[in-house]
């Protein structure tokens, strides 16, 4: 079974930490994974995009030109790459960003206002948590267990409340995630 | 009395050099520094391209050729892997102010504990006697054949008294190999430079006024002159920096 | 065996380090900036040192002295880099000087375009700089493989005393995969003491490295390296010959454009389409052989996959093949990647021709 995901928005958004943490994870529960970043020349506030895949065996070719599940973090992104999700597959959607937008009708849709919820949370830099969390609700893709563990990992040296929004963040996502039909 | 021998990083053979040219001079005068300080198996000389070139053939000691300008870099790559050996450059004006001039600024910079030795004749040698960046307004070469105009060429550049406005070097001076003092004074800088490096201490320069009898067109004996009226008003010998005896 | 989840750039420096590299000298240049970030800090714990040059041609020339010292030095860039660097790499040839080169290559030609693109297959395997000489190429497909060919560069390159490049493009350099490390390799003057300039294994005479040499002496060198390149096409070729036994149509890819190709070869063959696969590792010495040996009653043409436009390898292919089927090629160019969908249609499309 192989899995494409693809993590899209603005460079700040936190998308490509997502990505390298969702690979990470599916490593950690001894899957085969690849993370290819895509970056635009600036350092800052450029597009960003990057490419998980995730499968029971070993990974051929990590370059994929349609994917099973597409994440959007703002508008000019799901402008830009809504077409390159498979028939049938899934969408995730920032809500907080991509409103009045029209939404193709083969895929699911997944969407979450995760802007607004990290904000409610007390950060708005734990959106992509949010986003992780609820891509994993919605797909079961990785063990929400071996993530929070490799999220304890990252954190270990921070201040502990810093762990405590991230494991908020998650969970909050996942209960979202969870609500896809 | 000291007894007169040939030092023993040289070969027992003829150097390439024109007859009257100083490099000959220039090279013994540190392969005479290296016996006095017992290196003479502990030394690496990094060679360049030029007339300097000539020392491949002529040095007996560890010897490396480099490419054109280079030499500092090359140095810089030996230097940190053998840290206890002693290092020098010997190159000339041409290869040392034009085309390697970001390799020497830089090295200098850093601070690399090694030293350079850089011979100014003013002139591309081997190549034919071209305009180096260092030629004299006026003066006649095969690129200049009326004579350096500023208009277009610029002027010479002074390559002791840019290397000691930077920070990290440790020990910049500049001599005249034409007369007898001037050449007991080099050997003296060449003697200093390379014990502050055998100390650690970090990056020394030590230029050299040479001549071109050859390129300039001149009997060897006229190029003395030449260089006390023309190349030393401009080239001020001296001490342009010492950090030892600033502390 | 330590497994680690790494980036192409890092999994190749650490490799180095545990190979045994403990000189490096480079010089910032996207996308390969993660092997000098890394070897800034990596070198100093294992005793090493790192340089940032002021210049690629400096760079190169740093390496070419710690070289000489017969310590493992490396450098890396891309493109537009390597084009900078050429002096110094010839510099290193001919003065018989064993060097690590990494191209982590981008689009081109020019300053091109930072994405990532396989467009230096000319440059490394036919002119790595002025006057006739040659390097391996190896060109790995997976960061493992990369990990395993970086850890072992260093051997071909003091056997033959000669430089050695690992060619990559920006995507194997970006991408994250999981690598098992090789054990750490003590660095040792066992195969440099005789010729270099340190005083090692009881050595006290003194020694000349040269890059220029009295006529007679460079022609003996220029016979001895032709016959060193025969020695390497005999000994040191290495290539994936995948699925050939009854291939009608063989794809010839290298690096990050082969394993796209093997994605549509498998699926090809699902559908009951007979092709197969030349995958190059070295990309100097050229595997011949592999090519030079199909069944031609079998093949019925060639499909040459890279990631530059036009294919730079087709030469190669075309003087193994000898006409004896059509050569065909298919590439994205210019930092635009290649995809699973168009290298399945682009062979697909030859493979069913006929239907």
């Amino acid at each position: 079974m192989k899995n494409s995901f693809v993590f899209s928005g603005s460079g700040g958004q936190g998308i490509m930490s997502a990505g390298i943490m969702l690979a990470h994870t599916a490593i950690d529960m001894s899957k085969h994974s690849t993370y290819l970043p895509e970056y635009g020349p600036e350092q800052r506030g450029g597009s960003a995009k990057c490419t998980v895949i995730i499968s029971d065996d070993q990974i051929v070719s990590p370059l994929t030109k349609k994917c099973d599940t597409l994440i959007c973090m703002n508008e000019q992104a799901y402008r830009k790459f809504s077409k390159d999700v498979k028939e049938g597959g899934l969408l995730v959607l920032n809500a907080s960003r991509i409103v009045n937008e029209e939404v193709r009708d083969d895929v699911k849709v997944l969407s979450v206002p995760v802007d607004d919820i990290a904000l409610e949370l007390g950060n708005v830099k734990v959106a992509n948590i949010v986003l992780l969390g609820a891509l994993i609700g919605a797909t079961g893709i990785v063990s929400k267990e071996v993530l929070a563990a490799s999220l304890e990992e990252k954190f270990k040296t921070k201040k502990p409340e810093i762990l405590a929004l991230n494991m908020k963040a998650l969970e909050r996502g996942i209960e979202l995630g969870k609500t896809l039909a | 009395m000291a007894e007169y021998k040939r030092p023993s990083s040289l070969m027992p053979m003829a150097t390439g050099y024109c007859p009257g040219c100083m490099h000959a001079l220039a090279t013994r005068l540190v392969a005479d520094v290296i016996d006095e300080l017992q290196q003479a198996d502990n030394a690496i000389n990094v060679v360049s391209v030029g007339c300097s070139a000539l020392n491949l053939y002529s040095w007996k000691g560890d010897v490396i050729g480099s490419a054109h300008g280079r030499a500092p870099a090359v140095a810089t790559g030996i230097k940190r892997c053998l840290p206890d050996r002693l290092v020098f450059t010997y190159q000339g004006d041409g290869d040392l102010a034009a085309i390697g001039l970001a390799e020497i600024m830089s090295a200098a910079n850093r601070g690399e504990n090694f030293t350079v030795i850089f011979a100014n004749n003013q002139t591309y040698g081997m190549t034919g006697g071209q305009m180096a960046p260092t030629t004299l307004i006026g003066q006649k070469t095969t690129t200049t054949r009326f004579g350096r105009d500023a208009q277009t060429t610029g002027y010479p550049l002074k390559m002791c008294e840019l290397i000691s406005v930077l920070e990290a070097p440790v020990f910049v001076a500049r001599y005249a190999l034409n007369s007898v003092k001037g050449v007991q004074d080099a050997k003296k800088g060449i003697k200093k430079a390379f014990e502050m490096q055998m100390a650690g201490k970090g990056f020394t320069f030590i230029e050299l006024l040479t001549n071109c009898p050859t390129n300039w067109g001149m009997n060897p004996l006229d190029t003395l002159e030449y260089m006390n009226t023309n190349t030393i008003p401009y080239f001020k010998p001296g001490i342009y920096k010492d950090k030892e005896a600033e502390a | 065996m330590e497994k680690r989840f790494m980036k192409g750039c890092e999994a190749i420096a650490e490799a180095a380090v545990r190979g045994g590299g403990r000189f490096f000298a480079g010089y910032p240049i996207t996308p390969q900036n993660e092997i000098p970030e890394y070897l800034s800090w990596r070198l100093p714990e294992v005793g090493g040192a790192f340089v940032q040059g002021e210049s690629e041609v400096a760079s190169i020339n740093m390496v070419y002295g710690a070289a000489a010292t017969g310590k493992r030095a490396l450098t890396s860039s891309s493109g537009p880099g390597i084009s900078l660097k050429a002096e110094g790499i010839s510099y290193l040839a001919s003065a018989q000087l064993p060097a690590v080169i990494v191209n982590i290559s981008r689009g081109g030609p020019g300053l091109g375009s930072i994405q990532p693109a396989q467009s230096d297959y000319l440059q490394a395997t036919k002119a790595l700089g002025h006057g006739g000489f040659r390097a391996m190429v190896f060109a790995p497909a997976t960061l493992q493989e990369a990990v395993d060919l970086t850890y072992n560069a260093w051997d071909y390159a003091e056997r033959y005393r000669n430089p050695v490049m690992i060619l990559m493009d920006g995507c194997l350099g970006a991408i994250m995969e999981e690598v098992e490390l090789p054990e750490m390799k003590e660095p040792t003057f066992e195969n440099t003491e005789e010729w270099c300039l340190a005083r090692v294994g009881g050595r006290t005479d003194s020694h000349m490295i040269t890059p220029i040499l009295p006529e007679p002496a460079l022609e003996l060198l220029n016979k001895g390296k032709a016959m060193q390149y025969k020695m390497w096409e005999m000994l040191d070729t290495k290539v994936e010959e995948f699925m050939l036994e009854d291939a009608e149509h063989v794809v010839v890819a290298y690096g990050i454009a082969a394993r796209v190709a093997k994605e549509a070869i498998l699926r090809l063959r699902e559908e009951g389409y007979k092709v197969g696969m030349v995958r190059p590792i070295t990309l100097y010495p050229f595997p011949k052989a592999s090519l030079d040996n199909l069944d031609y009653s079998l093949v019925k043409g060639v499909i040459d996959i890279e990631m530059t436009i036009p294919a730079q390898m087709r030469e190669d292919i075309e003087l193994q093949v000898k006409g004896r089927c059509p050569v065909h090629e298919y590439g994205r160019s210019g930092g635009m990647l290649l995809d699973d969908e168009g290298v399945y249609d682009a062979i697909a499309e030859i493979v069913k021709g006929g239907e």
